[in-house]
């Protein structure tokens, strides 16, 4: 190829992308062409309703179908007598009172979003903050654009252009790490937060140094106004707050307490503001990036908003005590923590229960010193191998392969790969919303016992491995303890349980339905009593075998004597969990029984599909599965009378309340609850509560059956006419996983 | 479905007597076959009375273009609709057949006489005649009237969905089985795949279009179970 060609293939090359840019750019250059009348006679040969598609138009892009020009779908659709933008000069002076209101309803609408409803109903109707977001604005993202105002600006302008600036940059800076934080951690879009930007991006461009440096101005710019002295320092705290509220968001500083004091001197100065309304608009929707339809901006007053600010602060400042090493240490305080957590009141919002995730998941580390996989050895230690080298620390930096310990801490370790996303989920899934919670719980089920599995064959090679002593059961058979087998199934049937228990709380149940979950609540508290029982043996035997042999490392001693009590603890809640379950099993049982609490009339149901209806979650356990629809029904073949019954259900509770009584004299290093000594105490209340509140209804029942001479009330004989049973919704039961039927004689 | 509560009913008597004095002759009939009945403008009209955010005609006309059959209209002498059922029913995820109660209404005046009780019989019966293996439906956790009609016909309350609709309100998921064995078909994810374990700790559909725009919409299971995007 000459040089000469060369150039010309160039120049072709450059004249053809030039073309091709400017009918890209313009695509005036093919003409315009009307089709109006070929789409009209082409729409013509549909049938009306025909729905031309094809398989991948689903109900979603169906549902996401806008009607153009209807106001109640378009967003861009403006009424006749409307303007299509808002009519307000957001570079126009305001009075400081007017900032003061604008600063506080930014305030309330960052609360809404943080609520979960999407910045364009909130933060986005602020003018002032639509147009520092505008495509067309750029760094250093002036209210103005480029076009400076002529001429020195008037103090309220001043107000404006350095004040509520610096206030809303930094604003948009939080909202862009806050947004950040919820990212980086599992939550649900829309159920709890909404992340979308429509179309707009949080000035990336802008550094936080930068919005440290316009707040500090306008802070000192405030000072040179001779305003009014409560007016000034109203603008002062609220300028303080952000700018404290950027740097614990940066971490820069982790002074949450100092964030609540400011928020009530915002508080006491609220009433400075005069309000703005027209600084704020739903017609900035008809700009942003959606296919959803226009939806009004929120109201929300200043005292909730408030309310949710200081809430917010001290569920952050929670997170961090319910972090703290003693509690990071132990696997089981820490699970504590995170229901503790979890159920402060009200629920901490979608960013504190991100912040708690980022703490504990931002790292390999769960705190300084312990890092996930410590945590998880801590856990199966705890529960099935104190004082056992195996899983000890030490046993895992054995490194002669031909050493029993490194073979049996390499399947350890191969087994511990395999549970530790399910098992970091049993603290992460926590950090939920409550119906979440169950779910995924519901999930976990099938994934625990496929690990259930895994841990059988595991403990096939460590037995093989590392022969150990087998121990006579409960009818005598010499069985191995299969630490890994049993640390699984102990938190298997754990998750089954808490499914139910947040069934109750989240009333999944129909009252016809108690009878039988509580049945099957009972069933698996059953199988931990007795799983408990067996490691309880084998762990004496090794204290036994420690105690024997007094120059073995004395941290073994104390390991066994701490699972000990630990062992103890559990096993007693687990005792008092069963017998309430048997005590409620009862009452509703006896309930249907004699048809105060009747099923619903059903027709379209059959007896085991609602059985696999209800159990689906629980029928692809192989391993222990649960039980059968007819083991269900022989169950409540065991009701008898309503005096049996009632007798019965005394005896149960009398035990629940005598287990509780022991468990509650431990203490929180004994039983795990350091950190959360108050929920602890609180929960121990509540449950002891509910005893009372099921023997009370016990009584009531026995005492109007007396009255009408019909004690000795069984299967097929009816009280309906004589009693009435409510239901409690969740806040007004002592416990809002025990469900207690309310009995009260029905007049006459 | 999506939006408000579609489940605008009241079957019970003694709660809301019948504003609808006397006796009211009423017809039963399938919205049938045809491409669009003339009926299509009051369904639209009775269902989205109460909503703040309607739906656009394409939703109307993806359920009873594909299931025609499975609407069923009440209409009283004069041919006005009194009510209306608008269903589905497709395989759930390649596996159960899986019948969905999309939006049920009555004409308030008309309510406690059994209307929806017998729309959503009509419905069954006929979802049983195509096989369906199942059928679900969500409706507000408050929404009492709706729940006792469901469950009175044999449904499950199988899940709580937070904040599920548009305006904030929880719903419950309910389900019936007409079959035996469902619970051990298999499934299959849906279209959007999870995101790999590395990438897990992003928020739920943060990425995937589709599945933004499902999750804005709150359709029918977007937030598919086992196969959530934040894995688990």
């Amino acid at each position: 190829m000459t040089e000469d060609q060369q150039h010309g293939s160039f120049n072709f090359a450059a004249h053809r992308l030039a073309q091709e840019a400017r009918q890209a750019l313009s695509f005036g250059s093919r003409g315009v062409k009307d089709v109006t009348a070929e789409f009209a006679t082409a729409a013509k040969q549909l049938q009306p309703g025909q729905l031309v598609k094809d398989d991948y138009f689903t109900l979603f892009e169906a549902v996401g179908a806008l009607e153009i020009m209807d106001p109640k779908m378009d967003s861009g659709c403006v009424p006749e007598d409307d303007s299509f933008e808002a009519e307000f000069d957001v570079c126009r002076g305001l009075e400081a009172a007017e900032i003061i209101w604008i600063l506080d309803e930014l305030l309330c609408l960052e609360a809404a979003w943080h609520d979960g409803y999407p910045l364009s109903q909130t933060v986005f109707t602020s003018l002032h903050v639509d147009r520092l977001l505008s495509p067309d604005n750029n760094a250093p993202y002036n209210l103005h654009y480029d076009r400076r105002p002529a001429g020195d600006l008037s103090n309220d302008e001043q107000l404006v252009h350095i004040v509520l600036r610096a206030y809303c940059l930094a604003l948009i800076k939080c909202s862009q790490l806050v947004l950040h934080t919820v990212q980086s951690q599992n939550f649900y879009e829309e159920e709890d937060f909404v992340t979308h930007l429509f179309g707009r991006e949080l000035l990336p461009k802008l550094s936080t140094d930068e919005c440290y440096r316009l707040l500090d101005d306008a802070l000192r710019f405030i000072t040179t106004l001779n305003l009014p002295a409560d007016t000034s320092e109203a603008l002062k705290a609220r300028l303080a707050f952000r700018r404290n509220y950027l740097a614990a968001l940066i971490d820069d500083t982790d002074d949450w307490p100092d964030l609540i004091a400011r928020m009530e001197v915002i508080d006491s100065t609220n009433s400075l503001g005069r309000p703005l309304r027209e600084a704020f608009s739903d017609k900035v929707q008809r700009q942003l990036a959606t296919s959803t339809p226009p939806r009004p901006m929120l109201q929300v007053s200043w005292k909730d908003a408030y309310a949710r600010w200081t809430k917010m602060c001290a569920g952050i400042i929670e997170t961090e005590r319910l972090t703290s090493f003693w509690i990071c240490q132990s696997p089981h305080c820490l699970q504590r923590a995170m229901w503790a957590f979890s159920y402060l009141e009200p629920q901490p919002n979608t960013f504190a229960r991100a912040y708690l995730q980022d703490r504990l998941f931002g790292s390999d580390r769960i705190t300084e010193d312990v890092s996930h996989f410590d945590l998880l050895l801590t856990d199966i230690r705890d529960l099935v191998l104190a004082g056992d080298p195996l899983a000890d620390p030490d046993s895992f930096q054995v490194e002669l392969p031909s050493d029993p310990r490194h073979q049996c801490s390499r399947h350890i370790e191969a087994f511990m790969d395999k549970a530790f996303e399910e098992y970091l989920n049993v603290y992460r899934m926590v950090c939920q919303n409550r119906c979440r919670i169950r779910r995924t719980f519901t999930q976990a089920i099938p994934i625990m016992d496929a690990l259930e599995t895994e841990a059988i064959r595991t403990d096939e090679e460590l037995n093989r491995l590392a022969p150990r002593e087998a121990m006579p059961n409960k009818s005598g058979a010499k069985v191995q303890l299969n630490p890994l087998t049993t640390w699984t199934k102990f938190y298997k049937v754990q998750i089954m349980a808490r499914t139910i228990q947040l069934g109750f709380e989240t009333e999944i149940y129909l009252p016809d339905e108690l009878c039988t979950m509580y049945w099957l609540l009972s069933v698996f508290a059953h199988h931990q009593c007795s799983r408990i029982e067996a490691i309880e043996r084998h762990l004496l035997v090794r204290t036994l075998s420690l105690l024997d042999h007094p120059q073995q490392n004395s941290r073994y001693a104390a390991e066994c004597m701490a699972s000990r009590d630990w062992l103890r603890s559990l096993h007693l809640q687990w005792d008092a969990t069963r017998m309430m379950a048997l005590a409620l099993w009862r009452l509703c049982g006896i309930l249907m029984a004699v048809r105060i609490i009747e099923a619903p009339k059903r027709d379209f149901a059959q007896d085991q599909l609602l059985y696999d209806a209800r159990m689906k979650p629980y029928l692809s356990v192989n391993n222990e599965p649960i039980p059968s629809l007819q083991d269900l029904d022989r169950a409540r073949q065991n009701i008898k009378s309503v005096e049996v019954t009632c007798k019965s259900i005394e005896m149960d509770v009398k035990e629940a309340k005598a287990h509780l009584a022991e468990v509650k004299m431990m203490s929180p290093e004994q039983a795990k609850y350091v950190g959360t000594e108050e929920q602890w105490k609180r929960e121990m209340k509540q449950l002891e509560t509910t005893c009372v509140a099921i023997a009370v209804q016990a009584s009531q029942l026995m005492r109007i059956a007396g009255k009408h001479g019909k004690k000795g009330a069984q299967e097929g004989d009816s009280l309906k006419e004589t009693v009435e049973a409510s239901i409690p919704p969740p806040e007004k039961r002592y416990h809002g996983w025990w469900v207690v039927p309310q009995l009260k004689e029905r007049k006459m | 479905m999506s939006g408000n509560s579609k489940h605008a009913v009241n079957d019970t008597p003694n709660e809301q007597p019948p504003v609808a004095k006397g006796h009211v002759e009423l017809r039963y009939v399938p919205y049938g076959a045809e491409k669009e009945s003339t009926y299509l403008p009051a369904i639209r009209q009775l269902i989205s009375k109460d909503l703040s955010e309607p739906y656009s005609i394409y939703v109307y006309r993806y359920f009873l273009y594909q299931w025609g059959e499975l609407c069923f209209m009440a209409l009283d002498e004069q041919d006005s609709l009194i009510g209306v059922i608008v269903c589905k029913l497709e395989p759930h995820r390649g596996g159960p057949m899986r019948g969905y109660i999309a939006m049920l209404a009555t004409r308030s005046e008309y309510r406690g006489q059994g209307i929806a009780t017998k729309l959503v019989r009509m419905a069954i019966d006929r979802m049983i005649e195509m096989d369906a293996d199942e059928i679900a439906l969500e409706t507000e956790v408050d929404n009492t009237p709706s729940l006792r009609i469901y469950e009175n016909l044999g449904f499950l309350r199988t899940k709580r969905l937070h904040r599920y609709y548009l305006n904030g309100n929880t719903a419950f998921r309910l389900i019936l089985y007409l079959k035996p064995g469902i619970p051990y078909k298999p499934t299959f994810p849906p279209d959007y795949p999870p995101l790999s374990p590395s990438e897990q700790g992003q928020g739920l559909m943060d990425e995937d279009l589709i599945a933004r725009q499902a999750a804005l919409m709150r359709i029918e299971d977007v937030r598919g179970e086992t196969h959530d995007v934040t894995g688990s």
